[in-house]
């Protein structure tokens, strides 16, 4: 797994566009969104290398604070003058809030990347790159509030340890989010992706990334990773409460969510 | 790590078989897709934020939700939740903020606010569920003391003046976000449930007011109380004066109002019959005088 992602590192973000039509966006917004999270959240996201859900967390957060504000000013046309400019300078000690995104990865070449990537698009506050095992990740118990994993565990070899740590990091009341492909349950759909995949996807590696292998095993694993019901019971298994997930474009995708109370 | 693996199953197993125990028992109303656990993880670190002693709570009772006194039910850790939540809704109004603000005081990470409704639509509606029991306790209390002799029974037109002045001044502290609360009740997606708690509430009212009737008039008085109370509520957003006295004279010119009209309207249907028999009475005389009623 580690080899694969070492030769894929520079061009996946291009093959995600190029493979799911750019609808991997829509996916990942689709996340933040039902995460909606308050400044001041602290995010781990797990085997998120290049970054993708950090800069939308980032930016969401960013926003809801922009709000805020201006509900807070809003609110304080009756002030003195004084009183303002005291709250101009409380404001400007903590711009960013204290919101903060730890990306964690196995793999040293998409930390890499992401943090050109990070670098490019102006992203500086609140970031941290972190090399660790999801299996054993390298935090104390109970530092998160929101632990999220979009396309990386499928490629996890015992799924059951990461969810553990998952468990383990995450204080009272936090949330585990996972975003990743699963069961179609519309079977013309099912047909149609089966030979999209199949055909389609390795070719596409190939062109775009030079490796065919890779992207093969990217299909593959897309098959193997239990349905939604039984990652569920899987999630369930390691001490979340209330775990539910959606589906996105009829089960291409599914978004698992739960609780640890 | 690999000591830790070995642990690791039998303590899950453990678990899982608890957890199993408890479900076949309980009968629980929760929605399909939620997970079927009732029980806390018996986590060493985040067992005093939950899990205090909830007082005299009837122990297990078998159906119902209720569980042992040992783990509190996630239905249960919701409503406290949403209780915590009600005192920052001044400042955040009707949202996932004041949620997330509440699940803070409780010693939750904010992100349990994604256990709800990203638009505060429960906290709304746990608000006015709140409003409605404490309400029936009060109706209760006064039948009480009616009932013991301690107070007069008032006539029902007090009553409900009464009744629906206590029920609206509950709204008093949240009466600046009100409206943002009546808006979200309107939503479609919540409109079966205000409208259940809507009608259980002017049921209630009725009931303690000794509405006996089975007929026809079972709906009109309830849709004229509704009528009333919707009204005054309008009328109370956005009301000045000092303690709210528009407010009051208002609701009571209205329960005047539908008071007098029902008993016009009893006198009209007195009167009505009156006059039908009347008319009677004079055909049966003209039908004698005319010989038609003469058998030979």
């Amino acid at each position: 797994v580690y080899q694969v992602f070492e030769n894929v590192a520079q061009k996946y973000d291009i093959m995600n566009d190029s493979m799911s039509l750019g609808i991997h966006r829509l996916w990942k917004d689709v996340l933040l969104h039902k995460m909606n999270p308050s400044p001041g959240t602290l995010l781990l996201d797990v085997a998120g290398g290049t970054g993708d859900i950090a800069f939308r967390f980032i930016n969401y957060v960013n926003s809801v604070r922009e709000r805020q504000l201006r509900r807070k000013l809003k609110n304080h046309q009756n002030l003195s003058w004084q009183e303002i400019a005291d709250s101009y300078q409380e404001e400007a000690v903590k711009p960013f809030g204290d919101s903060q995104v730890v990306v964690c990865d196995i793999n040293k070449e998409m930390l890499k990347v992401g943090r050109q990537k990070a670098q490019r698009l102006g992203y500086s506050e609140g970031l941290s790159w972190v090399v660790g095992n999801a299996e054993e990740l390298p935090f104390g118990d109970e530092k998160f509030d929101v632990y999220t994993i979009a396309f990386g565990i499928r490629n996890v070899t015992h799924i059951d340890l990461a969810l553990q740590e998952a468990y383990r990091v995450l204080k009272p009341g936090g949330r585990f989010l996972c975003l990743e492909f699963s069961q179609v349950n519309n079977p013309l759909l099912s047909r149609l992706y089966d030979l999209y995949s199949f055909q389609i996807i390795p070719v596409l590696g190939e062109v775009i990334a030079g490796d065919w292998k890779s992207y093969q095993y990217l299909v593959e694993s897309i098959r193997r990773f239990p349905p939604q019901e039984e990652f569920k019971a899987m999630i369930e298994d390691a001490g979340f409460l209330k775990v539910d997930y959606q589906n996105l474009t009829s089960g291409i995708v599914a978004i698992h969510s739960g609780f640890k109370l | 790590s690999a000591v830790r693996c070995q642990l690791c199953p039998p303590q899950r197993a453990l678990q899982a078989s608890a957890a199993l125990r408890r479900v076949s028992d309980e009968h629980k109303k929760e929605p399909a897709a939620s997970s079927s656990q009732h029980q806390f993880d018996s986590h060493p670190t985040d067992q005093q934020p939950e899990q205090e002693p909830q007082g005299p709570r009837p122990s297990y009772t078998g159906q119902g939700g209720q569980e042992s006194e040992d783990y509190e039910s996630e239905e249960q850790l919701q409503h406290r939740i949403l209780t915590a939540a009600l005192e920052f809704v001044p400042e955040h109004g009707w949202s996932a903020e004041a949620i997330a603000e509440g699940a803070k005081t409780l010693g939750l990470s904010a992100a349990a606010a994604g256990m709800f409704h990203n638009d505060g639509s429960e906290l709304v509606l746990h608000f006015v569920s709140q409003c409605n029991t404490e309400l029936s306790e009060l109706l209760e209390q006064e039948q009480k003391l009616v009932q013991l002799g301690e107070t007069e029974k008032k006539t029902t037109e007090q009553f409900l003046r009464d009744a629906l002045e206590a029920r609206l001044r509950m709204l008093i502290p949240y009466i600046e976000k009100w409206p943002q609360a009546i808006s979200i009740l309107l939503l479609p997606h919540n409109i079966p449930s205000s409208l259940n708690l809507l009608t259980s509430m002017i049921d209630d009212i009725w009931h303690y007011a000794g509405d006996q009737s089975t007929d026809l008039n079972w709906y009109t008085r309830r849709a004229v109380l509704t009528g009333i109370y919707n009204t005054t509520e309008l009328v109370m957003i956005q009301d000045t004066s000092p303690d709210f006295e528009d407010t009051w004279r208002f609701l009571e010119n209205r329960v005047a109002d539908a008071v007098n009209m029902h008993n016009t309207a009893k006198q009209i249907k007195s009167t009505g019959e009156a006059l039908v028999q009347g008319l009677m009475g004079a055909a049966v005389t003209v039908k004698n005088l005319s010989g038609l009623n003469q058998r030979r």
